[in-house]
């Protein structure tokens, strides 16, 4: 009884965790299990209804799901316009805020007033942000277009244009995100030695050289978070497309969560919808691990 | 040296009012006529300034509803985190249990779980439980964060054990330990998470489009979203002006807390 007792250890931790357990339990873990499971089951939503809670109807159909997913043209679709919105919004930002931290280290007048302004598009929630974009970017009222037409150029109808609607949507998220990555690479450029500069300085390095050479490597665990964190948010756009263009014009703007939601919500596919998210989180584990591996590997 | 300083500084304005012209569109914009807004090209200061649009949008959409739907939301769903999270943050810091650092990464490592993987199964769990079209059903589920653990934890590792111990010595039981020394102790934490948490709150959008149904629950992003979509009527200075009472509290909020927001932001970033 004592060494049960003393491999149990501080019997009070539990109490402490008692909440986190509970709440972690039914709403992470057991979603993340019901999910798997559901995945690979043809359930009916009628089923699903007289179910009880920690039970999972339907018959098990192996991967039917996800060859059902993968031989779906507009998963295909999906995947290409999520990874479109990554290949523009991850660079973008991951340079936009470098440059932003970069800017805001100096002592520059009023350089706190102006780095609480990039922060506050931060706090304005997906919804208004987006509701302010399709005001600016509006086609036929906007002030983008406004501000074209006194350059002599037609805008188009932004949103409703397939060519420029994604862009438009990786504009706002970038406007929205940045401030904060721009916090987060501060805290690492200020814990970067002052001495390595002035060494370089004595070397004669160049402005280039010394970010070449001692800030971007010796930011790098930061980036790799910055990344990761950016792809985690690439990989759930949906806010966004269901404010501004509900995936349209021509499903050019449909991302793979807004798929997953249509299915789940407007369909009833639930098993669809699973065996889909399910693939989504093995390219992020994927993504991650190899992430990190090639961090690890330049860095030695 | 000094030459490069005054570019530095230009650029800084340049890019800070660039990311502020959105933010400024939208408040003039709010307060221009039903005729002014529809304008090409669009005045860039309204004409005569119509405060009245506030009001009528407010009256319009019910809105005092829906702000207090959104409060009464957010608030008991922040003061849970927080008070729930650091309870497990000082387990996992200060306590020895079976499995501790298994249960700890293992909760790490679902923090890269896409969201959008647990919209069903929570939509599903949720009604079984009774809670769908309830606003407990967005308060109760996500009382806990595997970020608000993870954040206080990081600064309770760093409060001495022989502080600890001295309490417990002199006769403090462990709960009054936690209330009396490792929460004043903590306090710049726990205000950073109380603002990040509540902005996320307040701006939460996907959960209550799958869990509200009727428009008397609705928080203020849903009922935002559903105006939008029959917005055929209304004029859109009065679309903005109600987008606009939307980030007034996050934003008061950021604004009186900014630098315990920020630091908290900066002290975790590094940590972690």
């Amino acid at each position: 009884m004592k060494l049960v007792r003393s491999k149990l250890g501080d019997l009070n931790a539990y109490l402490f965790l008692l909440p986190s357990i509970v709440v972690l339990g039914l709403f992470l873990i057991y979603p993340i299990i019901w999910s798997v499971i559901v995945s690979f089951k043809d359930i009916k939503p009628i089923a699903l209804k007289t179910a009880g809670l920690f039970e999972i109807p339907g018959s098990f159909v192996g991967f039917d799901n996800y060859a059902a997913a993968l031989h779906n043209p507009l998963f295909f679709k999906a995947v290409f316009n999520t990874a479109y919105f990554g290949v523009l919004f991850i660079p973008l930002s991951v340079f936009g805020s470098v440059f932003l931290a970069m800017l805001v280290n100096q002592k520059l007048k009023g350089v706190n007033f102006v780095r609480s302004i990039f922060f506050i598009p931060y706090i304005i929630s997906i919804v208004s942000g987006s509701l302010i974009f399709m005001f600016l970017f509006n086609g036929d009222k906007g002030l983008v277009n406004a501000l074209l037409q006194k350059l002599g150029l037609t805008g188009p109808n932004w949103l409703a244009n397939a060519v420029w609607a994604m862009p438009v949507i990786v504009l706002m998220s970038c406007w929205r995100n940045i401030g904060y990555y721009m916090i987060i690479y501060l805290s690492g450029l200020q814990n970067i030695p002052k001495d390595l500069y002035e060494v370089a300085d004595v070397e004669g390095a160049t402005k280039i050289q010394k970010f070449r050479y001692i800030t971007w490597p010796l930011l790098s665990r930061i980036s790799l978070v910055v990344m990761i964190l950016l792809l985690i948010h690439s990989l759930n756009v949906f806010q966004e497309i269901y404010i501004m263009t509900g995936g349209g014009p021509g499903d050019s703007t449909i991302t793979v969560p807004f798929l997953i939601y249509n299915r789940a919500f407007k369909y009833y596919e639930f098993g669809p919808a699973a065996a889909m998210s399910y693939l989504l989180f093995i390219f992020v584990v994927g993504i991650t691990i190899i992430q990190r591996k090639l961090v690890e590997r330049r860095l030695g | 040296m000094k030459r490069s300083n005054v570019l530095s500084t230009v650029i800084l304005w340049a890019i800070g009012i660039l990311f502020l012209i959105p933010v400024y569109w939208v408040l003039a914009s709010s307060l221009k006529g039903d005729l002014e807004i529809t304008r090409f090209p669009p005045t860039f200061f309204p004409e005569t300034l119509v405060w009245q649009n506030y009001p009528d949008i407010w009256d319009k959409l019910k809105i005092s509803v829906t702000f207090t739907n959104s409060l009464l939301v957010a608030v008991p769903t922040v003061t849970l985190t927080v008070l729930f999270s650091s309870m497990a943050g000082y387990a996992f810091s200060k306590k020895r249990f079976l499995g501790r650092d298994a249960m700890f990464s293992g909760l790490i490592a679902t923090m890269i779980v896409p969201p959008t993987v647990l919209l069903l199964p929570l939509y599903f769990i949720i009604t079984k439980l009774g809670m769908f079209d309830s606003l407990l059903g967005l308060i109760l589920p996500f009382s806990v964060t595997v970020f608000a653990i993870f954040f206080t934890k990081q600064y309770i590792d760093d409060i001495p054990d022989e502080m600890l111990e001295a309490a417990k010595i002199d006769g403090s039981g462990d709960f009054r330990t936690f209330t009396q020394i490792v929460v004043p102790l903590i306090r710049p934490a726990i205000t950073a998470l109380v603002i990040i948490d509540f902005v996320q709150n307040w701006n939460s959008f996907t959960m209550p489009l799958v869990l509200l149904q009727s428009e008397a629950n609705y928080t203020l992003p849903l009922k935002l979203a559903v105006m939008l979509q029959n917005s055929d009527n209304i004029p859109w200075s009065k679309i903005l002006a109600a987008n606009v009472m939307s980030l007034l509290p996050a934003l008061a909020v950021f604004l009186v807390l900014q630098k315990q927001f920020v630091n908290g932001l900066m002290a975790g970033a590094v940590k972690g």
